[in-house]
């Protein structure tokens, strides 16, 4: 399992036509560490780790940017829109507090 | 119970005092930091405590009829809960849906999720794996590029909590 930490998966629409809009779904294997709490309920100090930012770019720019606390479930999944101009790569890429960067990309090409 | 509420907003407390300090050493104003800092998003915190930080007192309009909140009404596993908001709104450069947040009322850690989009997207649309403590409102906090601010919220049952200690 820890092997597996920062693999993404990214789906994409295969039948786009220019101009759409379309949706982007991907998922990323990563623990997202809970807060633990010891025998008498005090919060355990240390650097959990846990994804805090994802960006997804489209032919360049970015389309949406996923600041995430704690409260996001384990091995998250995020969808987002983006409107298909030309055929090109989205790009996501994950961070995480031990200094973690995991990048996937998956290219959109019309039908 | 009594005894863990104390705590959880003495620590908020002390996490807006932390910020603000440091902010006060940075010469910026704490708003400002606060959302500059993805750390600063996931304060352990009171819901109003969490929502009077990010958004200071600004006034937020019921949005129920432009977003569209789709998430269980029953959770079985609070650990994984499907969320989507998609905002009825346009997405030109002149008058775009700027920020999406995800908050659930009783987590310990209530703001979720902070999306921020670009017109880019061609539509106000996101879409996560949530957890959950208990059962709990679910609220979607939308604010657009002209700064107005809408919101929309569910209640979601949770059978088994997802958020563990």
């Amino acid at each position: 399992m820890a092997g597996d930490i920062g693999k993404i998966r990214i789906r994409v629409p295969s039948n786009a036509k220019a101009g759409d809009v379309i949706r982007v779904r991907c998922l990323v294997i990563h623990p997202m560490e809970r807060i633990e709490r010891d025998a008498q309920g005090k919060i355990v100090d240390r650097n959990y780790n846990y994804i805090t930012r994802v960006t997804a770019t489209y032919l360049g720019k970015p389309v949406a940017v996923f600041d995430l606390t704690q409260s996001v479930s384990e091995n998250p999944a995020f969808s987002f829109a983006l409107k298909a101009t030309a055929p090109g790569p989205v790009t996501v890429t994950f961070v995480d507090t031990h200094g973690g960067k995991y990048e996937s990309r998956a290219d959109i090409a019309f039908a | 119970m009594a005894e863990s509420i104390t705590r959880r907003s003495a620590l908020g407390t002390l996490g807006v005092v932390g910020v603000t300090l440091a902010a006060g050493a940075l010469g910026t104003p704490a708003t400002a930091r606060a959302q500059a800092s993805p750390q600063a998003l996931g304060l352990q915190e009171t819901v109003q405590d969490g929502l009077k930080r990010v958004f200071g007192g600004r006034p937020m309009k019921d949005g129920s009829a432009l977003i569209k909140l789709e998430i269980p009404p029953i959770a079985e596993n609070g650990a994984v809960v499907p969320v989507n908001v998609e905002v009825n709104a346009p997405m030109t450069p002149a008058s775009y849906v700027k920020t999406i947040w995800i908050v659930a009322d009783k987590n310990r850690i209530p703001i979720v999720v902070r999306a921020t989009l670009t017109p880019d997207a061609g539509q106000a649309f996101v879409g996560t794996h949530i957890r959950l403590g208990e059962t709990t409102d679910v609220r979607a906090v939308v604010e657009q590029s002209d700064g107005t601010l809408l919101t929309a919220k569910r209640e979601v049952k949770v059978t088994v909590g997802g958020c563990g200690g």
